[in-house]
C-alpha cells in the first residue's frame, strides 16, 4: 500500500521521506543517549576503582564513559564483604519459592474465575483487581505489624507470603483463559474429565506465554522489592540482595564501585530474562494497556 | 445419525427438566470446584491485603505506648484529629498532592512524546526503544545508589554543568532541589516504561486513521491532536492512574537519599507513615497515615473503573 503511494508521489517526497526519517533518527537517538548514559556510567564505574569513577570528571571528557583499566575487584569485594553473596541467594530463594507457588495458585484462581458458574464470583473479581491496582507498599506497614506478631519476621514464609496472591497475574491468566474455545471444557465435561483434569490438561498447555508472563510479574516483583523486606527483616542472615545493597551504600556511601556492582548485578538478573522472554513481554502489556 | 423425528411433548418436558436438574447440579458443582480452586488465593489476598487494611483502621482509632506498658485505649478519630492539626503533616499531605500533580503529567506526557516519536519510520527503532526501557530494568534501589554518587558534589552532573560554565548546584542537598530531584530519579525509572504500553496503544490504531488524514493534508500536530490523542485514550487513562497509584507510594529514593530532608522537603506520605511508624514508634499515627493513604488510592481506582465505564459507553 505505501509503496504504491511512494511510487505514485514521485522522487521528491521520497528523499523528503528519507530526510524525515534520519531527522526523527537522530532525535530519536538522542532521546535513547540520555536515557542509556546514567546506566551505562554505573557499568563502566563497577568496572574501574572507585577513585577513577570521580577523576574522570574534570575535565569532562570520553573518560566518563570509557575506563583506562578494567578491573573485577568491585564484583570479587561485593562478595568478600558484607554478606551480599548471602542476600543474593536468600533473594533467589525468595523468588524461586514465590514463582513456584504463586504461578500455580494464580492459575487455579485464574480458572475459577474464568469458566465456572457460581455465586460471589463478581465480588471475588473486584476483590482481585483492587488487589492489584492498589500498591501493596500502601498496606505493608500494618502488614508488618501483624506479620510480627505472628513470628513471620525474619522468616522465608514471611517475604514470600504477601508475593503469592498477585492479582494482575490472575487477571491476566483470567484473560488468557476466556480466548480458549470454551466447547474445548464442554467436550472433556461430556468425558467426565474433572475440573482439575481440564486444567491441567487443556487449559495450562495452551497458555505457555501467559504463564511465563505471570512468573516474570511474580518474580520481578520479588526480586525488586525493597520496603517489605526491610519491614520484616533485621536478622542480617535473612537480608535479601536489594536490602544488603542498601546497607553497603549507606555504610561504604564512598566505595561506589562496589555498590555500582552491586546495582549491575542486580539489574543483569531481570535484564537476562526479560530479554530472554521478551517476546511474552511486550505481548502482556500489549494486552493490559487495551483492556 | 438418530433420524430427526418430530419429539412427542411429554418427552421434551422431562428433558427440560433433567436440563434443569443438571444446571442446578452443576452449579453446585462449579460452586465446590471454584471454592476449591480460590481458596488459596482468597485466603492470601485476605490476609495480606485486606486485613492489613482493617487493622489500619483498627488501630488507627486507639492510643498506645511504645512497649504495650498500657494497655491500648480506644480514642475514636483523635489521631486524625492530631495528624490534621499538626502543620508538618498537612505540610506533607500538600506536598504529596502537589509532588502528583506535577510528576505524573509530566511522566506520561514525556512517555508519549517519546512513544510517538517510536513508532515513526525511524532506523534501529527498537535500539532507541530498549535504551529507553532498560532504567525500568534496573531495580530501583541500584537507581537511587546511581542518581546518588550522579548527583553529588563532584559527581558528573555537576561536572556536566561546570563544562557549560555553570554553578555547581546543591541537587539532594538542597531544600528547594531535593523534591525535583526525587522526580527526576524517578521519571528516568518510570517513563520507559509507560512509554511501552503507550506504544502498544499507538499500534493499535487503525492506520486508516493517518492515511485519511494525509489526505486530508492535516499537519502532523492536528493528526496527533483529531487523532492519536482521542484514540489513545484508553491506555492513556490507564497509564496515568497506573503511574499516579505508583508515585503516591514512592518510597525508596526518598529511603535511602534524602530520608525526607532537607528541611522535611522530600518528605512525603508513603515515607512520613514509615518514619512515623519506625523511627518515632508512634504505631498508631502511622496507621492513621495508612488510611488516609489508603482512602486516597481507592478514590483513584474507583476513578477510574467509572471513568473506563463512561468511556465504554461513550463509544
Amino acid at each position: 500500500m505505501s509503496t504504491v503511494v511512494d511510487a505514485a508521489v514521485g522522487g521528491a517526497t521520497r528523499s523528503r521521506g528519507r530526510g524525515r526519517r534520519l531527522a526523527l533518527t537522530v532525535v530519536a537517538a538522542a532521546v535513547g543517549l540520555a536515557f542509556i548514559l546514567p546506566a551505562v556510567w554505573i557499568l563502566v564505574g563497577s568496572l574501574r576503582p572507585t577513585e577513577d569513577i570521580f577523576a574522570s570528571l574534570s575535565p569532562l571528557s570520553w573518560s566518563l564513559f570509557v575506563p583506562e583499566q578494567i578491573t573485577f575487584a568491585n564484583y570479587v569485594n561485593l562478595f568478600t564483604g558484607a554478606g551480599f553473596g548471602r542476600a543474593l541467594l536468600n533473594s533467589v530463594v525468595v523468588c524461586v519459592s514465590t514463582v513456584v507457588f504463586g504461578v500455580v495458585m494464580c492459575a487455579l484462581a485464574a480458572y475459577a474465575l474464568s469458566v465456572l458458574r457460581f455465586r460471589g464470583r463478581g465480588i471475588v473479581f473486584v476483590v482481585v483487581v483492587v488487589s492489584f491496582m492498589v500498591p501493596f507498599e500502601t498496606i505493608a506497614i500494618p502488614l508488618a505489624g501483624l506479620f510480627t506478631d505472628w513470628q513471620l519476621d525474619n522468616t522465608f514464609l514471611g517475604l514470600v507470603l504477601p508475593g503469592l496472591g498477585n492479582g494482575l497475574a490472575i487477571f491476566n491468566l483470567r484473560q488468557h483463559f476466556l480466548g480458549i474455545p470454551p466447547s474445548l471444557r464442554e467436550a472433556a465435561v461430556v468425558d467426565g474429565a474433572s475440573e482439575f483434569r481440564i486444567l491441567t490438561q487443556i487449559y495450562l498447555p495452551l497458555s505457555g506465554s501467559a504463564l511465563v508472563n505471570s512468573a516474570l510479574l511474580i518474580f520481578l516483583g520479588q526480586w525488586t522489592a525493597y520496603l517489605w523486606p526491610l519491614l520484616i527483616t533485621t536478622d542480617l542472615d535473612m537480608f535479601v540482595a536489594p536490602i544488603s545493597l542498601a546497607r553497603t551504600f549507606s555504610e561504604h556511601a564512598f566505595d561506589f564501585g562496589q555498590n555500582f556492582a552491586g546495582a549491575v548485578l542486580l539489574s543483569l538478573v531481570p535484564a537476562i530474562l526479560m530479554f530472554v522472554l521478551q517476546r511474552f513481554f511486550t505481548r502482556s502489556i500489549a494486552e493490559t494497556g487495551s483492556k | 445419525m438418530t433420524l430427526v423425528a418430530p419429539s412427542p411433548d411429554p418427552e421434551v418436558r422431562r428433558s427440560g427438566r433433567a436440563a434443569q436438574r443438571r444446571s442446578w447440579r452443576d452449579r453446585h458443582h462449579d460452586a465446590l470446584w471454584a471454592a476449591l480452586l480460590l481458596l488459596p488465593t482468597v485466603v492470601a489476598i485476605a490476609a495480606t491485603r485486606i486485613l492489613p487494611a482493617l487493622e489500619a483502621v483498627r488501630s488507627s482509632l486507639f492510643h498506645s505506648l511504645p512497649g504495650g506498658l498500657r494497655p491500648a485505649e480506644f480514642v475514636g478519630l483523635d489521631n486524625y484529629v492530631t495528624l490534621l492539626s499538626t502543620e508538618a503533616f498537612r505540610d506533607t499531605l500538600v506536598r504529596t498532592v502537589v509532588f502528583n500533580l506535577v510528576i505524573n503529567p509530566l511522566q506520561i506526557g514525556i512517555a508519549l512524546l517519546v512513544a510517538v516519536l517510536f513508532v515513526q519510520r525511524l532506523h534501529l527503532r527498537g535500539l532507541w526503544r530498549t535504551l529507553v526501557f532498560v532504567p525500568c530494568t534496573i531495580p530501583i534501589v541500584g537507581s537511587s545508589i546511581a542518581w546518588g554518587a550522579a548527583l553529588g558534589p563532584d559527581g558528573p552532573v555537576n561536572a556536566l554543568l561546570a563544562a557549560v560554565g555553570l554553578a555547581p548546584q546543591p541537587f539532594l542537598t538542597s531544600a528547594d532541589q531535593a523534591l525535583a530531584c526525587i522526580i527526576l530519579i524517578a521519571s528516568w525509572i518510570g517513563i520507559g516504561y509507560w512509554m511501552m504500553f503507550l506504544i502498544a496503544g499507538l499500534q493499535e490504531i487503525p492506520a486508516e486513521y493517518y492515511e485519511a488524514a494525509k489526505l486530508d493534508r492535516a499537519g502532523p500536530i492536528r493528526t496527533f491532536f483529531s487523532i492519536t490523542l482521542p484514540l489513545l485514550r484508553r491506555p492513556l487513562l490507564f497509564v496515568l492512574v497506573a503511574d499516579t497509584v505508583a508515585n503516591f507510594v514512592l518510597f525508596v529514593p526518598v529511603q535511602m537519599l534524602t530520608g525526607g530532608g532537607p528541611e522535611s522537603s522530600t518528605s512525603l506520605l508513603m515515607f512520613d507513615a514509615y518514619r512515623t511508624t519506625f523511627g518515632y514508634g508512634s504505631r498508631n499515627l502511622g496507621a492513621a497515615e495508612v488510611v488516609i493513604l489508603t482512602v486516597i488510592m481507592l478514590v483513584i481506582v474507583a476513578l477510574q473503573f467509572r471513568l473506563l465505564r463512561e468511556d465504554k459507553g461513550a463509544r
